[in-house]
């Protein structure tokens, strides 16, 4: 199973811009300190082995979607945030080559990120395409046409010429899609949100973002242990500290890097992917952050390491 | 959990002991937010010496986040003093040093100046 993140920001996109871009140019030359190279591959190599991830690149600013490649002949996404557009376009290089035109997306919430790349998803356009759309909740279909009514879209969604299927599923139950078994889970988020665990060939990931863990005891945290439990890898909600989360923005449905670490310690869960980066961090406030998990999990092991990743629009994880 | 409570001059001084975790965070919420509504009812100051405490899970750390939030509906300072290293750092990370008037030691609390 091989997972790649298109779309990694929450709230809304956040890219570049030219002076940051800039400040990028000068902090790596000025890092070389008048070194000569003889060829791109040797500035490359120089990028890579010397210079810290905010200076070589960027965490992104596309919003949520995640692609899951099964080893099934079909697609598989989670969210359709701007970083669909993306994928969209990659996928057709992809059915070119042989790829079955079949798009399954599990939708965890219809808030405004998370579904704002669908139309720009050419794919939809495709006559031979079939796209299936999945979610907890009842509303798929009425989320994504409305986006496309008039007074917000130019093209209305009856003009798309994939066939569509939208189907509801239910929690406490197994389906099986695409060649993975899937199970949901029920998350606290305005109007609701869905996390997705899926699982194949013994490999198992959980994707659950814009889900709030409520400051206090029992406030049934035990239910995630459960479906986080025994987790290869599990996509998560970090997008504000542990003391925005409990203070100022308490209810806005989001949770913390903290309770990623200790969530994930009590599931034995080997990776943790933060996920939903905030859009006012740049990428140096995110790479601190992750490094003060990656500390703030060493603090608080008490049995196997978890490894602490931080995702970024591009990064491919292999389970 | 160890369990220290203090009080003159206008200042209540608890000091928990021990780590606060998910085991002891039902606890610890219990006492506390009991100091909190006494100290906030007699118009006391109220200062968590955390200088006993080696280790405070996101649980621990919730729970003071809750206790902060009753404070501030009983418009009572509080404040928490004495971390230690590893809890300096968690407090740190979490950015509750953003969220709670930290001091060095009790002494400093109880005057209000680091």
């Amino acid at each position: 199973m091989l997972v790649r993140f298109w779309g990694t920001r929450g709230s809304l996109p956040s890219p570049l811009d030219a002076e940051a871009v800039r400040a990028k140019v000068i902090a790596a030359l000025l890092a070389a300190d008048g070194r000569r190279f003889e060829s791109g591959h040797e500035v490359g190599r120089y990028l890579d082995d010397e210079c810290d991830f905010p200076l070589r690149g960027t965490y992104g600013g596309e919003t949520s979607c995640v692609e899951i490649e099964s080893g099934a002949d079909e697609f598989v996404i989670c969210d359709m945030g701007s970083g669909l557009r993306r994928f969209g376009i990659d996928s057709l290089r992809r059915t070119a080559a042989g790829q079955k035109k079949i798009y399954n997306f599990f939708l965890s919430h219809f808030h405004w990120d998370h579904i704002m790349g669908f139309p720009f998803f050419v794919p939809a356009f495709d006559p031979g395409a079939t796209i299936r759309i999945f979610g907890g909740h009842d509303e798929i279909e009425y989320a994504l046409r409305r986006q496309q009514e008039k007074v917000s879209f130019p093209v209305p969604f009856d003009l798309l010429s994939a066939t569509f299927e939208f189907k509801t599923l239910a929690t406490g139950e197994t389906h099986r899609i695409a060649g993975l078994d899937v199970e949901l889970v029920r998350q606290f988020h305005d109007h609701d949100s869905y996390g997705f665990r899926f699982e194949r060939d013994g490999k198992s990931l959980v994707y659950s973002t814009d889900s709030e863990h409520k400051a206090g005891v029992d406030t049934g945290e035990e239910m995630f242990v459960g479906f986080f439990h025994d987790a290869d890898v599990v996509i998560f909600d970090t997008m504000y500290s542990l003391a925005e989360a409990v203070s100022m923005k308490e209810d806005w449905g989001h949770s913390s890097n903290i309770v990623a670490v200790d969530l994930c310690h009590r599931a034995g869960v080997r990776r943790l992917v933060m996920f939903h980066h905030e859009p006012v961090n740049d990428d140096e406030a995110i790479r601190q952050i992750h490094l003060e998990t990656i500390r703030y999990e060493e603090l608080m092991r008490r049995g196997s390491p978890l490894e602490v990743l931080c995702a970024f629009d591009g990064f491919e994880l292999e389970l | 959990m160890g369990w220290d409570c203090q009080q003159g001059d206008g200042v209540v001084i608890i000091a928990p002991g021990g780590p606060i975790d998910r085991e002891n965070a039902g606890d610890f919420d219990t006492r506390l937010l009991a100091a909190v509504k006494s100290a906030g009812g007699a118009g006391d100051r109220l200062v968590i010496d955390l200088s006993g405490v080696n280790y405070m899970s996101s649980a621990g750390l919730r729970v003071l986040a809750r206790a902060a939030k009753e404070a501030q509906g009983l418009s009572l300072d509080l404040a928490v003093a004495g971390l230690q290293d590893t809890v300096a750092e968690i407090f740190a990370i979490s950015r509750f040093n953003k969220l709670f008037k930290v001091f060095e030691t009790t002494e400093a609390a109880r005057k209000g100046q680091n």
